[in-house]
């Protein structure tokens, strides 16, 4: 827990810009896992229990996840351009040289892709809710 | 590795040694790999589903129209909606195990006990659920 604390005051000071998306990383990726255990289970249901399968689908259709969809797409788009940087660099060791460019290239393609996706379905929630 | 009063630091160059941790090389390459895979596959799910469908428009008649009903043959296309969903199934939960297994080990590490039983209720809900969707994908949803 201690450990933990330090992380959160110290996180954003330590290495600077770098510490912080790999800390975004880490953040974003556990959400993803959360909804996706959620998610398969739902799913699964469509075989096992069709009612349940159904109750879970509603449930996504209540104001609470619509807005729970709009972090979940801010932590998809984010987590899979931050970690395609991540491995392209890895994978082309070549490639480190252009470390803080990749980093902005990739924060930027995340704001391209994210924002209207977020825009879009925030919009349909809007309109579905707000009649 | 010595430090300098100027603050440069110097390392001594050996060969590198032989890995003697297989499976951590492994996980770091699957890491990379699959999350290349899975940007590609869940992001056009992620897509096609809250933007092209709409979340408000799913319905349970949607999932027996792309899986097929449990118990008939399947067309082409519906085998090519589970092999999807397959994929990514086992990828992005092998993924996100190992994912956790690393943020775990970095803060609770230290403490065994914690470590254990958190990675084992992570582990066995992960598989648990895995395989409830694995057997719902190779039979198909019930119509009702």
């Amino acid at each position: 827990m201690e450990g933990l604390m330090t992380i959160v005051k110290e996180g954003w000071r330590y290495k600077g810009s770098g510490n912080v998306m790999w800390m975004a990383h880490r953040i974003s990726g556990l959400g993803i896992m959360f909804f996706l255990i959620l998610h398969v289970f739902g799913m699964s249901m469509s075989f096992f229990n069709p009612a349940l399968h159904e109750i879970m689908l509603e449930t996504y259709k209540t104001p609470l996840f619509a807005v729970g969809e709009l972090g979940l797409a801010a932590c998809l788009v984010f987590h899979s351009i931050n970690g395609t940087r991540i491995a392209l660099l890895e994978l082309r060791p070549e490639w480190w040289l252009q470390q803080k460019k990749a980093t902005q290239y990739s924060l930027v393609a995340t704001v391209v892709i994210g924002v209207p996706m977020i825009l879009i379905m925030a919009m349909a929630s809007i309109n579905h809710f707000v009649k | 590795m010595t430090t300098q009063p100027l603050g440069r630091t110097i390392r001594t160059v050996k060969p590198i040694p032989q890995a003697r941790n297989n499976f951590e090389r492994t996980m770091w390459l699957f890491m990379r790999y699959s999350g290349l895979a899975l940007t590609l596959l869940a992001l056009t799910h992620f897509g096609y589903q809250h933007i092209i469908v709409g979340t408000q428009n799913i319905t349970t008649a949607q999932t027996v129209n792309n899986w097929g009903e449990a118990g008939k043959s399947i067309n082409l296309g519906q085998f090519a909606w589970r092999a999807y969903y397959m994929a990514i199934l086992g990828l992005a939960m092998l993924h996100g195990m190992n994912g956790v297994r690393q943020i775990a080990w970095d803060y609770i590490g230290n403490n065994k006990t914690a470590y254990t039983v958190f990675m084992g209720i992570v582990v066995l809900l992960s598989v648990i659920v895995t395989i409830l969707g694995t057997l719902a994908l190779i039979f198909g949803a019930t119509a009702k």
